[in-house]
């Protein structure tokens, strides 16, 4: 019994807005909320709601703070964010392989039993530029 | 100034593609190089003036009918750390600045650290050379005296910065750089001339840097806020 790639997707993960969250954290060393939301073009309340989705998974620490007097919160990725992302970059690519290449003997979902492990450059890395 | 279109959608490819996009992004919103080049090529330009401060003798040698000995410019050897640290310094307040500006931060940590440790180092490696009698023999003209540079020490941490802000055109510039302030320091040293070369040596490396952070500059926008 085989496992599709689809199934390796953590829902937590798996998301638009959360995935652009992780991604951008990534990049930076923190990254400040107002940066966040212009960026990928949400609401205060809709990106709210998925840092804190993204929080209780431990995928990132929130640090509110002042400069000067305005109110500043600022989001870092952990370890399990960053791997949680190496993990989804990787599961994509073998999901995009999967449909390009249909007639390729089927992968071993997570645990990559049986095959060479994926390669895995940085999360959304586009190399150096 | 969003990036809805770039990312947007389940598709994994478009998934894929939207996070490179995100990536890009952040690092043109991070990136400061000019800042650091033009700090720098202003601490290279202002050390010219100190070369031409009394030689502190180090170790001589006898050669033939005379002696030989190794001489460098006693002010040099408290400007260069003193300016490279306060360089670094002022590096790092203007990216800490900058990241609670632009709400992005930047791992320019490494590099500030690197840069201040080489500096330091280096003065500990020039003051052996100076004083040890072993060092003497290797501390003639050529690749020695290359590597014994502030401004190769200089090029050293660019390389680090590179590396900090993903920049392959900063890499390429860090790598040129050095390749040119060795080069002019092994020909500045050619025929015991040193002290004629030397100041050859910090024209070059402060042009290159000041070529490089202008240029870095003009393609960096940094009055245009990035989108």
């Amino acid at each position: 019994m085989t496992s599709h790639a689809v199934n390796g997707l953590d829902d937590v993960v798996h998301q638009r807005v959360r995935l652009g969250i992780l991604t951008i954290a990534h990049e930076a060393r923190r990254v400040e909320f107002g940066y966040l939301r212009a960026t990928l073009d949400v609401t205060a309340g809709n990106l709210s709601q998925h840092l804190g989705v993204l929080e209780n998974a431990g995928l990132i620490a929130i640090e509110k703070g002042y400069v000067g007097k305005r109110a500043r919160t600022w989001v870092t990725l952990t370890n399990a964010g960053r791997a949680a992302l190496a993990e989804e970059i990787a599961q994509l690519k073998l999901l995009i392989n999967r449909v390009e290449h249909p007639d390729t003997p089927p992968d071993h979902g997570r645990s990559g039993a049986g095959r060479p492990a994926p390669p895995r450059p940085g999360p959304g890395d586009p190399g150096w530029s | 100034m969003t990036s809805g279109t770039a990312f947007s959608g389940d598709d994994p490819r478009q998934l894929l593609s939207g996070t490179r996009e995100l990536a890009r992004k952040v690092r043109k919103t991070q990136r400061a190089t000019w800042f650091p080049l033009l700090v720098l090529a202003a601490v290279t330009f202002a050390a010219i003036p100190f070369r031409y401060s009394p030689h502190r003798l180090g170790t001589c040698a006898a050669t033939g009918p005379g002696r030989v000995c190794t001489v460098y410019p006693d002010a040099l050897l408290v400007y260069w750390p003193a300016a490279l640290v306060l360089a670094y310094a002022a590096i790092a307040a203007f990216y800490i600045r900058r990241s609670r500006a632009r709400g992005v931060g930047t791992r320019v940590r490494p590099y500030v650290i690197a840069g201040i440790i080489l500096a330091l180092a280096m003065t500990g490696s020039l003051l052996w050379t100076l004083y040890h009698p072993l060092a003497f023999t290797l501390a003639g003209p050529g690749l020695f005296s290359a590597l014994h540079s502030y401004p190769f020490a200089i090029g050293l941490a660019l390389v680090l910065l590179a590396w900090a802000e993903r920049s392959g055109a900063l890499l390429a510039m860090a790598l040129g750089y050095s390749v040119v302030v060795l080069v002019t320091v092994a020909f500045g040293s050619v025929g015991g001339h040193r002290e004629l070369g030397f100041p050859v040596q910090l024209v070059t490396a402060g042009s290159v840097l000041l070529l490089g952070g202008i240029g870095f500059l003009l393609a960096q926008r940094p009055w245009q806020r990035a989108a």
